[in-house]
């Protein structure tokens, strides 16, 4: 790793921004004190954070299995409501508040990959569980376990129909069931060797074959994983590579997710999306291809190759720092983490994630959110930003609290004064790497009026194009 | 990222120089939005994302393979209780597609049968990025066809050409300037007592920043004053929208069309639940309900302005022509258009049948693809916006289908 700590704020703001979500107030000379190989160190290795967990004891849902939650809103269907609250608001909160933010980054990264839609049937009860049960634990682990965690979870068996994927048979003369593509399809298109790897559709066919029988016990009551041998295709299989005698049954998955998940194809694939969402959004061939090598020697360790990612020159490089748009969801956290706000109830957050085109959860085809910052540029979402900003600096945001005129006062300069107020934001905040032009346009608020100076000032700041990138 | 984000730039001297004195641009702005002028011609995309199946969009009952193939799923014949509505005695449109048969009936709403992507995929993302591109098979492809085709038409006003889509479309990608909203109700900076200021002094960053976020911040300062200045037009001659955003969106379009602020071609993204893998019947109806009562609200609301329209419905693929095992359809090749417009030669199946025995299907089990769907989008920008030359690297359309008079 190249000696980062050597290296000013510019360099703690655009790790604190890649590696997480932004510097709250503060941060960035607490990094730099601290220093931020240490800081990295830490993020790799992430430990209870129990000032988050008392943020999110009130919400009683996190940790409820899914047969509980059908349980639960069998009794009353009001309470699924509940249920998608609580978990959309611990997850704006676990991104503002917590300390392990790589951690929060990577769970929001990995649930992209292995997206599946809130909106779609049963998935509202199991999503719960899903994200808590078959992502987190493993965003820093190996990515085989992930892979099969996710894949064989009940929410991606339903999102991908592959519940209704079943060996054909016939009863009374008419045929019952049958294949069914679509999880298949996305085991290799989305989720491993991706679509360049020169599979064909003879391999969706037999990828599919391999995943039938894999489905879900009862969809109103218990709602688990359930392997029908009945409904599995015993037949010899020939996927990608991989042969599968006849006579297999539910093992026959485990192979091909060992087949896939370290297969060169996967490493290359992944290694791409990696380096797009930690450098940019066109990363270096180059860097590509020693990620990938990184993910192949360490079987597919996923924090040796994020730490691989870490030390590489590309993620340091002049020529990507500030080069990459933020997502909805960067944005709107960072520009909460740098009003150093209080987040108590996230419903205003959620609905301005939704008006800048990323709601929560709610991606409704497979392929997750775009990882290209690039692709979320456009004027509607970058007027709901500017607003989000406005709105947050101004503390018109009902349910979050941020106070500009005492963070200034606070941190020794004159709230009431433009200038001051904007050089101690950016001193504090930004460790005094705002633009010249940001810095000078926002000292240039009048003083009278009945919005507040610092508010005015902070709003135009978190509004400013310095926030929209990373 | 291969296009220059600086072409992107087009805010007016006389903005730059409002700015410059302190002034809110809006006065200066809202004439060079108007000078474009209402009754140019406009052509409007509306695509489905997840691979819409032609097969029950636009039936052909009177082929018996259609019954054998499709089983549990099959729309009955017309006349049937759920039957298809029927259009020329061999094809039957969706029965919820009830509201636009007099469109179809008057000669203003056309189908395009078993359209396809010459270089087949069945991945949605590769088929997506290729339609949307135009370029099937290169991934490499910098701009979007309605980019391109924007390119060739005068005008550079952000309203020019629009996208109802959360995202900016691949269509578009691209140097030409794009509005993509979701909404353009309470298009405008949400600050009380401060607007004129914090409208200024923001200006002053995003003028500053000589990267594609300083353009977006530039082109968001633009749009909003154009809308402002956009009168208010509630849906007229009776339409009613529904709900869905399909129904807002082609309301919007609608109101933008009728405001006369250059609008040349504007894009509508819907993502229902066209990826009908299991439950067809059901997903289906829940989405041709409300985009038929949305097309026909359109149509009904523009009146004698749809003479200046041609609107093409759209999807990547088409679906297996069997059914699967869970009532529903895999992705597959052929599917089917819909093209609706006041010069639209309508009333009539387009295209050419390739048929459904088992032989006829490709890789016998999608219904072939016939019509080379970069000749309709060509046919449609040379009626519209009067392009002669091709829009597609390295291909020649043909004439394209009869679709335009």
């Amino acid at each position: 790793m190249p000696a980062p700590d050597t290296l000013g704020p510019r360099v703690a703001l655009h790790l604190l921004s890649r590696a997480g979500y932004g510097p709250r107030p503060g941060e960035i000379a607490r990094v730099l004190d601290h220093g931020l190989t240490k800081w990295i160190e830490e993020q790799l290795d992430p430990q209870p954070d129990s000032e988050l967990s008392s943020r999110l004891s009130r919400f009683t849902t996190l940790d409820y299995t899914t047969a509980r939650i059908l349980a639960l809103t069998n009794a009353d269907p009001r309470a699924t409501g509940v249920v998608l609250d609580e978990l959309a608001s611990a997850k704006v909160i676990r991104a503002v508040h917590g300390r392990n933010q790589l951690q929060e980054l990577l769970t929001d990264f990995w649930f992209n990959h292995f997206n599946v839609f809130v909106n779609d049937g049963f998935d509202r009860y199991a999503i719960t569980a899903y994200e808590r049960d078959a992502i987190r634990p493993h965003v820093l682990g190996r990515f085989r376990d992930l892979l099969g965690a996710a894949s064989l979870h009940p929410a991606m068996l339903y999102y991908l129909d592959n519940y209704l994927n079943t060996l054909p048979r016939r009863v009374g003369g008419r045929v019952v069931g049958g294949i069914n593509e679509n999880q298949g399809r996305e085991l290799l298109e989305l989720h491993t060797v991706g679509v360049d790897a020169g599979y064909a559709q003879g391999d969706v066919v037999e990828a599919s074959r391999v995943l039938t029988g894999h489905g879900i016990d009862n969809l109103t009551t218990s709602g688990g994983y359930l392997f029908r041998s009945g409904s599995h295709d015993t037949g010899a299989k020939q996927v990608f590579g991989l042969s599968l005698p006849s006579g297999g049954g539910a093992e026959e998955v485990e192979k091909l997710f060992d087949h896939l998940a370290i297969h060169p194809a996967t490493a290359r694939f992944l290694s791409k999306k990696l380096a797009q969402r930690f450098v940019s959004d066109d990363p270096p061939e180059a860097l590509v291809a020693r990620v990938a090598d990184v993910f192949l020697r360490s079987g597919g360790d996923l924090a040796q190759v994020v730490r691989g990612l870490f030390g590489s020159a590309d993620f340091w490089a002049e020529a990507f720092v500030t080069r990459k748009p933020k997502t909805p969801f960067e944005y709107v956290v960072s520009a909460l983490r740098a009003a150093g706000a209080e987040v108590a109830n996230p419903a205003a957050i959620r609905r301005a994630l939704a008006d800048m085109g990323q709601p929560l959860y709610a991606c409704n085809p497979p392929t997750g959110y775009s990882n290209r910052g690039a692709d979320w540029l456009n004027p509607s979402s970058q007027l709901a930003r500017m607003n989000f900003a406005l709105d947050l600096a101004s503390g018109a945001m009902t349910g979050v609290t941020a106070n500009a005129r005492s963070l200034v006062r606070d941190a020794g300069g004159n709230p009431d004064d433009p200038r001051s107020a904007a050089e101690t934001i950016n001193r504090l905040v930004f460790g005094g790497t705002l633009r010249a032009e940001t810095l000078s346009a926002a000292a240039r608020v009048g003083s009278t009026g009945s919005v507040p100076v610092a508010a005015r000032v902070g709003g135009l700041l978190l509004a400013s194009p310095d926030m929209q990138v990373r | 990222m291969s296009w220059d984000p600086s072409r992107r730039v087009f805010i007016r001297e006389a903005g730059l120089a409002a700015v410059g004195i302190g002034l809110a641009p809006s006065s200066l702005m809202v004439r060079s939005a108007r000078a474009a002028g209402a009754g140019e011609r406009v052509l409007v995309k509306v695509f489905l994302r997840g691979g819409a199946d032609g097969l029950n969009l636009c039936a052909p009952y009177a082929d018996s393979e259609y019954y054998n193939l499709r089983g549990a799923i099959a729309l009955p014949r017309p006349g049937s209780a759920g039957g298809v509505i029927n259009l020329d005695g061999y094809f039957g449109m969706h029965p919820e597609f009830s509201p636009l048969l007099p469109f179809f009936d008057d000669g203003r709403l056309a189908f395009v049968h078993a359209v396809g992507n010459p270089q087949v995929t069945r991945s949605h993302f590769d088929a997506q990025d290729f339609m949307e591109s135009g370029t099937p098979g290169d991934k490499g492809t910098a701009t979007g066809w309605l980019d391109r085709a924007i390119a060739r038409i005068p005008g550079s006003q952000v309203t020019q050409a629009v996208s109802f889509s959360s995202q900016l479309p691949r269509s578009f990608l691209g140097p030409e300037p794009v509005l993509v909203a979701q909404t353009l109700a309470a298009f405008d900076l949400r600050a009380r007592n401060w607007r004129a200021e914090a409208e200024t002094l923001l200006r002053v960053m995003y003028e500053a920043d000589r990267t594609a976020v300083g353009a977006t911040g530039r082109e968001t300062f633009e749009a909003v004053n154009a809308l402002l200045s956009a009168p208010a037009s509630p849906p007229a001659n009776g339409a009613v929208y529904p709900n869905a955003s399909v129904g807002s969106s082609l309301r919007q379009a609608a109101q933008l069309i009728k405001a006369g602020l250059g609008t040349r071609a504007i894009f509508v993204n819907v993502s229902g639940g066209f990826d009908t893998h299991s439950n067809q019947l059901q997903n289906n109806s829940n989405d041709y309900r409300p985009l038929g009562q949305a097309l026909a609200a359109f149509a009904t609301d523009l009146g004698g302005l749809l003479d200046t329209v041609a609107l093409l419905v759209t999807t990547e693929f088409g679906r297996t022509a069997a059914v699967n095992g869970a009532a529903g359809t895999d992705h597959g090749t052929g599917y089917c258009m819909m093209v609706l417009g006041g010069r639209v030669r309508g009333g009539r199946v387009l295209g050419r049948w390739p048929g459904l025995s088992r032989s006829l299907l490709y890789q016998e089990r999608d219904l072939a693809a016939t019509v080379d769907w970069r000749d309709v989008f060509q046919e449609l920008a040379r009626a519209q916006l009067g392009i002669a030359e091709s829009l597609f690297p390295g291909y020649t359309p043909g004439p394209g289908v009869g679709v335009t008079t």
